[in-house]
């Protein structure tokens, strides 16, 4: 590792001072001459019909320039080619409350909003569905009519002979586990601004440009295209600054769409910003799932058989549904050595918010369930939960029953660090009363291997341009949402090149610009993006090499490139004319050569052993003219998966791994669980920047800690009861605890200087890790996520003789969870629910007759 | 979310003050820290023609000192309130209680008289003006249903400052500007009980002050709060106990003496909780006793617990909360 000088140490991301200082622009911060300010209305109901909509007293408004309906863009579009289920705003009907019915785009946000009171709609209500298990049943009223009992997609998997493994086995266990809905909760509301050019011969709208806060620049391009009917070459997206995406910007949001299309009838740029409530609905956030999970394990310790039947509560529309029932099922594999797996898995539509990609894409929650599941199994065979994981470890290089492919694998090590820092052997089981440890380990794919649309294409492409300056300019198609790309891209290339990190530019994610990259999801822009830009760098040093060496007399492979300088093997030490005058950045004396002097001074010279990297670009460009490396990467063939129906999604060139232990303690009075320590272990393959891994490491868990313990999404008869920060509760920093976190580097065979995944494998394992935890501390078995305080306590008194029992969580049991109850644990209400009602403040029914508070025990 | 339109009054005396709010009575409100009053103006619960800045008022703002206890400007911010050492010293259960609200940013704008003054709160009710509209407005605002008590009539939206019940314990006394003059009323007074309308106060009315009698100086205390972020939330619960020890040393095996136990954030006004204080008055308090005394002050807390499921939790937990927090408080002291 000391081999490298950039690589591996600890590197501040080169946009963090704009961040820092406010000089950096996000989306918002964009503004253009004429621009307008677009206001979504959104659907009051969960499922309607759309009989008439009518925009004339909006219009009549002083200062509302235009109001889109559906009509005015009715072209399908969707992240999936397989779930082309979207419109710009609904068309004929609306399927969620927050559902988009109509865009007004004003001189100012006020009027806009007041313009949104002035359109009426008339809707007919229609049968909506919120529970998945009986929106399975639905023969009518259908969400969408093609789609029968309202399933998006099912899978029926079967690898080896589950039967037979679990015939084999010595102990099988089954339960029900429950995971509740959670949002990404990124911290810049989306925006999207959309400009049109006049075109300068016939004055009608021309080039469409888009600023966008976005994880998939290329793919909004491509979207755009569809719904506006525009060539993908007549429309620029521009990825500014992202305040954190975490999936929620990893397809196309319909402010997005619907931006363009309202610019389009203003015929002047538009921009919206969401506000916090809008983002709730825009959502695309991880299902509530159902997981139905059975395991047989051997007395040795050794698991023979997963069965899994998985429930995901999907929302109005299709999103990456497809791809996320999939993964649930396809990562079942490549964590553990599973000889039989058996899966079945139901994506369901539902009348709320469509859920999508969130951090740890389709694994969380069947992760949740499996390493809860595998700690049962290891107490009824009286084995230690670390020991367990240990014995059903992979012997890489290998192909799993599943058919990935696992070659780096750096989970033993993983699981010994946790351990080890944990003091794992002599406390585990050996706290107090009400404090615990827990265990469990969790995997992610280095990207996708395969493409959303499946071609030969290569996933990312990169270009780089040295200049006689000797500057380094990076066009990367690459994403940077705040999880460090640039950086890791600039860092490749000034490694490869032997230059500084002051030389390196990095332009990124401007369809205009730079080259196609698929964006910012899946883990794989360091991997693969890492990988065309390593190319890339490698082309472009190739013919600076060729032609230092003519120069130098000697061969290219003799040439060391390294702190801004070019050498020759074993040249002498103190021929050092030009490395005295380092540093050497641009805007030295020594960037500043032209062509000419340096012919002049190359006559003068003879021939040389060493130069400046600013002197080895100019004799390049002597013989090439311009300097420019290109790179790609496309996945090899044979990690792409099997050729089963559905084969396509889990498939990755490597896994990236994670152990973690939990040390909480639980207060059986009131039922809050505190977290006091997680010890995190993460096979990043190789840590390019450490610092940049450490903090996706830490944030990973730390969002998996909200997903724990407090963080749920809350409906009442498809309402989103908290749909602001305030009542859906991430972490504050005061229960966040200390994560401490060990890289394992496992140095991948074909990851950029070995390196894969770090930003979401750690995330799903924090969960069991606590629930583990949790059981160690005052022995109850919580199958329902989050830990609320009231879920911990409602499970201790029930298993306490003689305590007092409290109608906690209405019945619902979260040691042996039921079906999805409407409104999950912590927020039940035993009302009707709202009353839906003309919109006129008027028009409210009159009350009924008793008066429930008394019922309720609620009155005076 | 825009604000909607009004226009700003900047008084920069009392009187000002007190005739404006005369002038535009029933269209007007008072923002003070603007910490809870601006988010509200956004959802559209409120939409004044015209808004009362009182900050420039500078006899409203400070804390006095006197022979008869402290007096406190309905303006001094909780993070002053939080640093004065009179109130760490002699009132510690008003301190302990302004250190749990919201976060220290928001602590730095929040001032005394705006969080005994705040709105009640309910998910059905701090929401969006779309949000609301999607549900069917209810009694607190524009409408007549109640979506906590089908079919009801009253509004069960629960008051949610963490101040206040301290202030109960210390029995402190409001000093009210109107028109007609000054008047003094005791802070229990101050609240309706009702959701919809929590608080006494005509839309002329101005609250100035604040005043901590001498006589609950020194008085242990302590405030125990339910919430699930250890920042940012409202109380889902809370309750403060404050009493004399009759041995002037609180370790002691004593007698409890001018008990106070009050709570608030699950009802629609925070409350004394008197049963407890009749109770527990010339109990002893020691090692050995303290535990039953916690007890019973748990017991009697959470019967005048009426909470409805107005935010998250259920209303079963959060009065069973009541009673364990009362208990702690209690027990902190011994």
């Amino acid at each position: 590792m000391s081999d490298f000088s950039v690589i591996g140490k600890r590197t501040a991301m080169v946009d963090s001072s704009g961040k820092a200082t406010g000089l950096g622009k996000y989306a918002d911060d964009f503004s253009v001459p004429g621009m307008l300010i677009g206001k979504i209305l959104h659907s009051p109901y969960p499922h309607a019909r759309i009989k008439k909509i009518d925009a004339s007293r909006a219009l009549a408004l002083d200062g509302v320039v235009a109001v889109v309906t559906g009509s005015d863009a009715p072209n399908k579009y969707g992240i999936l080619p397989v779930g082309h289920d979207e419109t710009a705003l609904a068309v004929e009907k609306v399927r969620y409350v927050g559902d988009n019915v109509a865009c007004v785009a004003a001189i100012s946000e006020s009027i806009a909003e007041k313009a949104l009171e002035l359109i009426d709609v008339e809707y007919e209500p229609m049968q909506a569905y919120f529970d998945p298990e009986d929106s399975m049943k639905a023969t009518s009223d259908l969400i969408h009519p093609e789609k029968p009992g309202n399933v998006e997609k099912d899978y029926h998997h079967v690898f080896g002979d589950p039967d037979q493994g679990f015939a084999e086995s010595d102990v099988v266990i089954e339960g029900r586990y429950i995971a509740n809905e959670v949002t990404h909760a990124a911290m810049e509301p989306h925006c999207t601004l959309a400009s049109f050019e006049i075109d300068s011969i016939t004055g009608n709208q021309g080039r469409l440009t888009v600023w966008s806060s976005t994880q998939v620049p290329y793919y909004l391009q491509h979207k755009l295209s569809i719904v506006l009917d525009m060539p993908m070459s007549q429309i620029r997206v521009i990825k500014p600054l992202v305040g954190g995406g975490f999936g929620a910007k990893s397809e196309i949001i319909p402010l997005e769409i619907i931006a363009a299309v309202a610019a389009r009838k203003a015929q002047a740029p538009v921009k919206i910003t969401y506000t916090r409530e809008e983002v709730f609905w825009a959502h695309r956030g991880r299902p509530r799932t159902i997981v139905d999970l059975k395991t047989g394990v051997k007395k040795d310790g050794s698991i023979r058989t997963v069965a899994a039947r998985v429930v995901q509560d999907g929302g109005a529309y299709c999103s990456y549904g497809v791809v996320t029932i999939l993964y649930s099922g396809a990562l079942l594999g490549a964590l553990y050595d599973i000889p039989n797996i058996r899966y079945d898995g139901y994506r369901v539509l539902t009348n709320k918010p469509a859920c999508g990609a969130m951090r740890g894409h389709g694994t969380v929650n069947v992760r949740f369930a499996f390493e809860s599941q595998l700690d049962e199994a290891a107490a009824r065979i009286g084995m230690d939960p670390a020991a367990i994981r240990n014995r059903n470890l992979l012997k890489p290089p290998c192909l799993t029953v599943n058919n990935l492919r696992v070659r780096s694998y750096g989970l033993p090590e993983c699981i010994e660090k946790v351990v080890t820092g944990s003091r794992w052997a002599e406390r585990k089981g050996k706290l107090p009363r009400g404090r615990g440890l827990g265990i469990a380990c969790s995997h992610y794919v280095s990207g996708a291997a395969n493409s959303i649309i499946r071609s030969d294409m290569p996933h990312s492409t990169v270009n780089i341009k040295v200049d006689r300056d000797g500057g380094v300019v990076i066009y990367t198609g690459a994403s940077d949402i705040g999880q460090g790309s640039d950086t890791v891209a600039a860092q490749i290339a000034a490694e490869v090149l032997g230059c500084s990190m002051a030389r390196i530019q990095v332009i990124a994610a401007d369809t205009d610009l730079t080259p196609v990259d698929i964006g910012s999801y899946s883990s794989r822009v360091t991997f693969m993006n890492g990988n065309a830009t390593l190319r890339a760098a490698q082309a472009a040093k190739k013919l600076i090499a060729e032609a230092v060496a003519k120069r130098m007399n000697c061969s290219p492979e003799d040439l060391i490139f390294s702190d801004d300088k070019v050498w020759k093997k074993g040249a002498a030490e103190e021929s050092v004319t030009v490395a005295a005058a380092a540093p050497t950045v641009s805007g030295h004396v020594e960037g500043q050569i032209l062509r000419g002097s340096v012919q002049q001074k190359r006559k003068d010279e003879g021939v040389k052993e060493r130069m400046s990297f600013e002197e080895a670009v100019v004799t390049a460009m002597d013989i090439q003219g311009t300097l420019t490396g290109v790179g790609s990467y496309a996945p090899p063939p044979d990690a792409r998966g099997g050729k089963h129906k559905g084969g396509g999604v889990g498939p990755s060139p490597a896994y990236s791994y994670s152990a973690q232990v939990a040390d909480v303690s639980v207060d059986e009075e009131t039922g809050e669980v505190t977290v006091h320590k997680i010890w995190a272990a993460h096979d990043c393959g190789r840590a390019l920047n450490p610092v940049a891994v450490e903090g996706q490491v830490i944030g990973s868990v730390w969002m998996g800690l909200g997903q724990a313990l407090q963080e749920e999404m809350v409906w009442k008869h498809g309402l989103l009861m908290n749909p602001s920060l305030l009542e859906y509760r991430s972490a504050s920093g005061v229960e966040s605890p200390e994560i401490e976190c060990y890289i394992v580097e496992s140095i991948d065979p074909e990851g950029p200087f070995g390196a894969k995944e770090a930003s979401e494998g750690s995330l799903a394992a924090a969960i069991p890790a606590v629930a583990n935890a949790i059981f160690d501390a005052v022995g109850i078995r919580l199958r329902e996520s989050p830990f609320t305080p009231e879920r911990v306590l409602a499970a201790l008194r029930s298993k306490k003789a003689g305590a007092k029992k409290l109608q906690l969580t209405r019945n619902a049991d979260p040691e042996n969870p039921g079906s999805f109850r409407e409104h999950g644990g912590s927020l039940c209400f035993k009302g009707k629910g709202p009353v839906r009602h003309a919109l006129d403040p008027a028009m409210v029914r009159p009350g009924t007759t008793a008066d429930a508070a008394e019922e309720m025990g609620g009155a005076d | 979310m825009s604000l909607p339109d009004f226009q700003v009054l900047r008084p920069r005396t009392n009187a000002e003050a007190v005739e404006l709010l005369a002038r535009h009575a029933g269209d007007i409100r008072i923002i003070a820290g603007g910490t809870d009053l601006v988010p509200s103006m956004r959802q559209k619960l409120f939409t004044p023609k015209f808004v009362l800045d009182i900050r420039a008022i500078a006899e409203l703002n400070g804390i006095r000192e006197s022979a008869a206890g402290l007096s406190i400007g309905a303006m001094t911010t909780l993070a002053a309130i939080e640093r004065h050492p009179a109130i760490r010293k002699n009132y510690s259960v008003l301190r302990e209680a302004t250190i749990t609200v919201a976060s220290p940013v928001i602590r730095n704008m929040a001032t005394l008289g705006g969080n005994i003054c705040l709105d009640t709160r309910c998910l059905w009710y701090n929401q969006s003006l779309a949000w609301r509209k999607s549900c069917g407005f209810c009694i607190k605002k524009d409408g007549n249903l109640c979506h906590v008590a089908p079919g009801g009539t009253k509004c069960w939206a629960a008051f949610s400052a963490d101040t206040p019940p301290a202030l109960l314990c210390l029995g402190a006394q409001l000093e009210i500007l109107s028109p007609q003059g000054v008047r003094i009323v005791p802070l229990q007074d101050l609240y309706s009980g009702a959701g919809e309308a929590p608080l006494k106060l005509a839309s002329t009315d101005l609250l100035a002050a604040i005043h901590l009698p001498a006589a609950s100086s020194g008085l242990h205390g302590a405030y125990k709060k339910l919430r699930i972020r250890g920042s940012i939330d409202y109380p889902l619960a809370g309750v403060a106990v404050t009493f004399r020890n009759g041995a002037g040393n609180p370790t002691a095996n004593s007698i409890m003496k001018d008990v106070r136990v009050a709570i608030t954030a699950v009802n629609p006004a925070p409350l004394l909780v008197r049963e407890a204080a009749k109770q527990l008055e010339g109990k002893p308090f020691g090692e050995a006793t303290a535990e039953l005394a916690g007890e019973l002050a748990g017991e009697l807390a959470a019967k005048s617990a009426r909470p409805l499921t107005t935010s998250a939790l259920t209303p079963e937990y959060r009065k069973e909360m009541v009673r364990v927090l009362a208990k702690r408080a209690l027990l902190s002291l011994a």
